[in-house]
């Protein structure tokens, strides 16, 4: 309890470099850009047209408003993508700083995630200009949206703090996971729909895929505008605090020696 | 009052060479397959213990790789100990490295947040101190330009701006503030001597011992990871500053030893340890050239050689009195010794009568018991009008005409008919140009700015010329050059030059001396260094007591006895040392004849006093063999001086 309580008020104390941290990620991605902010906004949007362009006839064919479909499971992915790449690079990358000041190093994990939170709310703005274009439905679920948000948010705090630690002892980790997230993308419904995988499969992706919980739950809002049925949504709260624990654990067993292979 | 602050007890940290070096999964699968993940230890730290308590400043020395940067990690809690405990009571604010955590593609103004932010300070706290951080660092200009496009010293400013903004109770400053200008780095001692003032505790790093001891008051010598010594800044840098320069001393000999052994060629053979060619090797090994000394003596340092006897530093071949005027010269030798305030005033001895030298207002007005130098002025006016000699005929006339008689009787005649043992009238006057007569009461000899003796003997001072040089004594160079010419490139020659030649020509002519050097059960034979007996009854010329030379050892350690030697002037036969060229015209037109075969001999230098046969003072010794060194190392140089 006094452990806890300790941690509680450095991360308290240490609160304002997190934001400071943040605001740097995002400022120095779009800092000396014409567009700036549009960017994070643009990305997602020329990227859906292509895929539109390329799947709309092989797979969109029964999936009705599909851009609406793919961008949703899109940026699901993308963010789980970007800061969970990001968050493996973060205590390595911050190496020349952890070597000199005593900083907790997970705020570096933390933050990186957490910049990303903030590139995917801006990509929110793709998400609306895209519905506005293809005249879809603003349900009102879609006010629950951020309880999805906080859950993928999580899960990848877990999953960033463990690939983390696993970088600074291996460093070919990077390369790894790089194979791991392409197939990622292709084992959760994306760009298909699930129903088209075969049965064996289905339940493979639905038991092991934390990532078609957080894409199903913000499909639901959004595209289908039902609530999310009690196995994804109460599925989704415990996966992401399985992995944050996971993740907080491998973390705090192996920080010591963090400094030894930096 | 003082608490503890820091208290790090039994500290050890170790790393694991072994594993460390394995950073991917695929070498550690294959690794581990294959059974070779071995665990290498190295403990960097072990033993550690030692308390700091508020407001001391401490020291940390020792050299690369000795454990200080992991010893400092260890108190800021970077590094977990592996053993033992480090526990620190206060905010402690690290300098580790001025300007970790700068990003460099944000602006100055950015980065002095997030830096603080770093250091742990809140958002609000950065916003309240900004201006004073930028004012310190002078940043003003600056504030929006990104990092990247500084310079070292200005991040260096910056850096050290946002980490003393606090006074933190602990303070850690790792080698950080060699960078940067002299004002800034002065504005950082000031600042950092406040903080102590103002009780903060400081940690500091530096391979700059001199910086330690100004600001440090205790000091921790480390040594591969344990503690060697640890009090006294004072005491603590200079036994840590001796060892380094053992340790430099012991692997250049190792390198030499080496060089020895593969019986590489030496660039130079310089003849002779005199100053002259320790001067000359020195400079020579400074620059990357191997030099080899040889002295046909069993001692180096040619006629400046000092002996100890019983405690006295005795000058065997007679008086040496370092003075000069050329400051290059004067800060040149106090580099290598330590010089005292001696200065030359001897005393003559007439009979039973006693002047004081050099020709002065204490000598006429105890020669005359006068009082002003207009009186003594008419007299010796008066004296010299009297004798009516228009055109001197030889030394005694010429001294007559210059000092008068009673001058010339008591205190010129019997010297110098002692010195070229010949009788006054018989000696040409070209001699003696000119008696210099100073109307002043002032009985230092030397005109010079600067003048004294090196403490401890001229020895010492030639040895440390000759510490990285290989020497050998007891070797003549005809010999030497017989059996190994092909050691060696280029000579230094500053023996004498006409036998070099194997006296073709002839003779040069010299001066010699003679001394008996005594022990006498006194503890104060003369009062004074220099005493010159002018009566021509008294065979030695001058008696030197050595101790006076050094009058701050004798205060140390009193002697109940003195060493004296009596110098006597020996008419110089081939085969004598050799002391003072005679300059006259004959021996000049001989060493010009030597001269000429000299300049034709390719790669052999002469130099000193017995290779440019010229009397030469110390000072003009050294300067001379700065300049022949300066040419060696910078031949383009030669052809542009000759020019002017």
């Amino acid at each position: 309890m006094e452990l806890l309580k300790y941690r509680i008020r450095t991360l308290f104390k240490y609160r304002d470099l997190i934001v400071e941290l943040v605001k740097r990620d995002l400022k120095l991605k779009y800092r000396r850009s014409v567009l700036g902010y549009v960017w994070s906004i643009l990305q997602p949007l020329l990227y859906m047209v292509v895929l539109v362009i390329v799947f709309s006839n092989l797979l969109g064919k029964t999936i009705k408003n599909y851009p609406v479909y793919l961008l949703t499971g899109r940026l699901m992915y993308d963010f789980l993508k970007t800061s969970t790449t990001n968050a493996m690079k973060s205590v390595t990358g911050n190496a020349s700083l952890l070597r000199k000041v005593y900083v907790p190093k997970y705020v570096f994990t933390l933050a990186r995630v957490t910049s990303a939170m903030g590139d995917m709310v801006f990509s929110f703005g793709a998400l609306i200009i895209v519905m506005v274009a293809t005249g879809a439905r603003f349900y009102p679920t879609l006010i629950f949206t951020p309880l999805v948000v906080i859950q993928i948010y999580l899960f990848c705090c877990g999953l960033g703090f463990f690939l983390a630690q696993f970088n600074v002892f291996f460093r070919d980790v990077e390369h790894i996971y790089g194979a791991v997230l392409t197939a990622w993308f292709y084992v959760t419904p994306i760009i298909y729909e699930i129903d088209r995988l075969p049965a064996n499969v289905i339940f493979f992706v639905k038991a092991f895929n934390p990532l078609y919980y957080y894409v199903g739950q913000f499909r639901d809002l959004v595209y289908y505008g039902n609530f999310p049925g009690p196995r994804i949504f109460w599925g989704g709260w415990l996966i992401a605090f399985l992995m944050l624990a996971f993740g907080v654990w491998t973390f705090q067993r192996s920080k010591d020696r963090f400094i030894l292979y930096i | 009052m003082s608490k503890t602050m820091i208290e790090v007890d039994h500290l050890k940290i170790r790393f694991n060479l072994a594993s460390e070096k394995v950073d991917n999964l695929k070498e550690y699968v294959i690794k581990l397959v294959k059974h070779q993940l071995l665990f290498q230890e190295f403990l960097a730290l072990q033993d550690i213990s030692f308390q700091v308590k508020q407001g001391e400043a401490w020291g940390l020395v020792g050299q690369n790789g000795s454990g200080k940067s992991t010893l400092l990690k260890a108190i800021s809690g970077i590094l977990q100990p592996y053993e033992g405990t480090v526990s620190v009571h206060g905010k402690t604010a690290p300098l580790i490295e001025l300007g970790a955590g700068f990003d460099q593609n944000l602006t100055a103004r950015e980065n002095i947040y997030l830096n603080g932010l770093v250091l742990g300070h809140s958002r609000e706290f950065m916003e309240a101190h900004f201006d004073e951080i930028v004012e310190f660092a002078n940043m003003q200009k600056f504030l929006d330009s990104p990092v990247k496009n500084f310079s070292s010293g200005m991040k260096a400013r910056l850096g050290f701006a946002v980490a003393t903004v606090v006074n933190p109770d602990i303070l850690i400053v790792d080698e950080v503030l060699e960078v940067g200008d002299m004002k800034f780095r002065r504005k950082c001692n000031e600042r950092m001597q406040q903080m102590l003032a103002g009780g903060t505790t400081l940690l500091y790093v530096s391979h700059n011992v001199e910086s330690v001891k100004n600001l440090c008051d205790k000091a921790l010598w480390l040594d591969h990871g344990r503690m060697r010594m640890i009090g006294d800044a004072q005491e603590v840098c200079d036994a840590y500053r001796e060892q380094q320069n053992r340790d430099i001393h012991t692997r250049k000999q190792e390198k030499r030893a080496k060089l020895r052994a593969e019986g590489k060629k030496y660039d130079y053979l310089v003849v002779g340890a005199g100053l002259f060619g320790a001067v000359f090797a020195n400079e020579m090994t400074k620059a990357g050239k191997r030099c080899l000394v040889i002295d046909r003596r069993d001692h180096i340092g040619g006629n400046i050689y000092t002996e100890e006897v019983d405690g006295i530093q005795v000058h065997r071949y007679g008086a040496h009195i370092f003075h000069t005027s050329d400051e290059k010269v004067w800060k040149y030798v106090n580099n290598l010794a330590e010089f005292n305030h001696y200065i030359n005033s001897p005393v003559a001895i007439y009979k039973d009568e006693i002047y004081n030298m050099p020709f002065n207002m204490n000598t006429f007005s105890r020669l005359w018991n006068l009082k002003t130098p207009q009186e003594v002025q008419d007299k010796i006016a008066e004296q010299i009008a009297e004798l009516h000699i228009t055109e001197p005929k030889n030394l005694e006339e010429q001294a007559l005409s210059l000092v008068g008689p009673d001058v010339y009787e008591k205190l010129v005649k019997g010297y110098t008919e002692k010195q070229w043992g010949r009788d006054c009238r018989d000696l040409p006057a070209f001699i003696i140009r000119r008696l210099p007569l100073r109307f002043t009461y002032d009985n230092n000899y030397f005109n010079d700015r600067y003048q004294g003796i090196p403490m401890g003997g001229y020895t010492k001072m030639v040895e440390k010329l000759l510490e990285d040089v290989d020497v050998m004594t007891d070797t003549d160079f005809f010999t030497y050059r017989k059996e190994h010419p092909e050691l060696y490139q280029k000579v230094l020659y500053t023996g004498m030059i006409d036998e070099y030649f194997d006296f073709c020509y002839g003779h040069l002519e010299y001066r010699s001396v003679r001394f008996e050097t005594e022990r006498i059960e006194q503890p104060n034979v003369q009062g004074n260094a220099v005493v010159n007996y002018t009566d021509r009854e008294v065979p030695y010329t001058r008696v030197i007591e050595h101790k006076h030379f050094e009058p701050e050892a004798e205060a140390a350690d009193p002697k109940k006895y003195s060493i004296i030697s009596r110098e006597y002037s020996a008419e110089w036969h081939p085969g004598m040392e050799p002391y003072y060229p005679v300059n006259d015209d004959k021996n000049n037109a001989l060493y010009e004849k030597y001269r000429e075969l000299a300049d034709k001999e390719e790669n052999v230098l002469f130099g000193g006093r017995l290779g440019a046969y010229k009397y030469y003072d110390m000072d003009k010794v050294i300067a001379a063999a700065l300049d022949m060194a300066e040419l060696e190392r910078a031949p383009w140089k030669k052809s542009r001086k000759m020019g002017q």
